[in-house]
């Protein structure tokens, strides 16, 4: 239910990380997720989907590397093209 | 086509906070628990419990959060310690600001013992440090015996799991066992209580799980 609040940081963060390489454009951003994070996956992506839709960062390629019994929730990087 | 790592949490600005949260608590010498479950496990109940058999001079405070309304906040003020509520307005869980913000004003060097009771719901808190001590995470026979597997973070996460309501066991088909070794299988070390917040029984493991938590709180090194 907070997958939201959780998608609107992850796009905070590429907007800030976009703004450090003028010229270039966010292509793909990549998440490590714990199983036991409290997020459920299939709602972030869709979460980060409405949040992209009709903005500049349109198209973003989501990649998630799931950890089972894991707890990360970690932007871990980002894919830029120019 | 260019790769820059980032590495960093989703919730950082979270963590920062509840991690200064967490070094104010040790200084204070404040316990601090986070209780999650689902809605209606018991968590006010267990604190309601929990107040009635504390004297007059122990000096515990609340802070219960909910959706909407102050009901918990005034069935625990009854018992006449400090208690706020947090109403989240739609938030599903609570996080280290909305804490933050609640405690405007306490003096926590006048608090031995700080109990939150979190929003009720399985999942979302276990996301959100709030700078406690333990987090610890009700489950009423209720609600079935394999939540331990469906709902994993939760248990992974706490210290300590209190069985709630076991006066209902004759009237459900609820596997004692087999929701021990379900929260084992996710978290081995996990500590196990068995209470009925109204019949009584197991409230006083509670209370000493509770007294020896904050005797190791009030200990420990990092207490001025
Ligand atoms: N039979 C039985 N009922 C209980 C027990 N503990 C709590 N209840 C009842 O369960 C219901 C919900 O209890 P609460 O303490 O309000 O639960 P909660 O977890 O605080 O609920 P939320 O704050 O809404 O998430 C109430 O009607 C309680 O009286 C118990 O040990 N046995
Ligand atoms: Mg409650």
């Amino acid at each position: 239910m907070h997958e939201m609040g959780i998608a609107s940081s992850v796009i905070e963060a590429v907007r800030v990380e976009v703004t450090r390489h003028p010229g270039a454009r966010a292509s793909k951003v990549g998440l490590r997720l714990g199983e036991w994070a409290g997020v459920d996956v299939e709602s972030l992506r869709f979460c980060l989907e409405v949040l992209v839709k009709g903005t500049e960062l349109e198209p973003l390629a989501l990649e998630i590397d799931f950890r089972p019994q894991g707890s990360e929730l970690d932007i871990a990087y980002l894919e830029l093209e120019d | 086509m260019e790769r820059v790592a980032i590495e960093r949490k989703v919730l950082s600005e979270n963590d920062r906070i509840a991690q200064a949260l967490r070094e104010q608590f040790a200084r204070c010498g404040t316990l601090v628990l986070n209780c999650i479950s689902s809605p209606g496990s018991g968590k006010t109940s267990l604190l309601e419990r929990t107040l009635q058999g504390f004297s007059p001079e122990t000096r515990v405070a609340v802070v219960t959060g909910d959706i909407q309304t102050d009901n918990d906040a005034r069935r625990l003020a009854r018992f006449g310690f400090p208690v706020r509520q947090i109403t989240t307005a739609g938030a599903c869980h609570l996080d280290a600001r909305m804490v933050e913000k609640s405690l405007d004003g306490w003096d926590l060097g006048r608090l031995d013992l700080l109990l939150i009771e979190n929003v009720g719901n399985l999942v979302c808190p276990t996301s959100y440090d709030l700078g406690e001590e333990s987090k610890i995470v009700i489950l009423s026979v209720t609600e079935g015996d394999d939540k331990p597997l469906k709902y994993p973070g939760a248990f992974a996460k706490s210290r300590l799991m209190v069985l709630n309501k076991i006066d209902l066991l004759p009237y459900v088909p609820f596997d004692m066992e087999a929701a021990r070794r379900n929260a084992r299988s996710i978290h081995p070390d996990i500590e196990i209580i068995e209470t009925s917040c109204t019949a009584g029984n197991g409230l006083d493991s509670w209370r000493q799980w509770i007294a020896e938590r904050m005797r190791l709180a009030a200990g420990s090194p990092s207490h001025a």
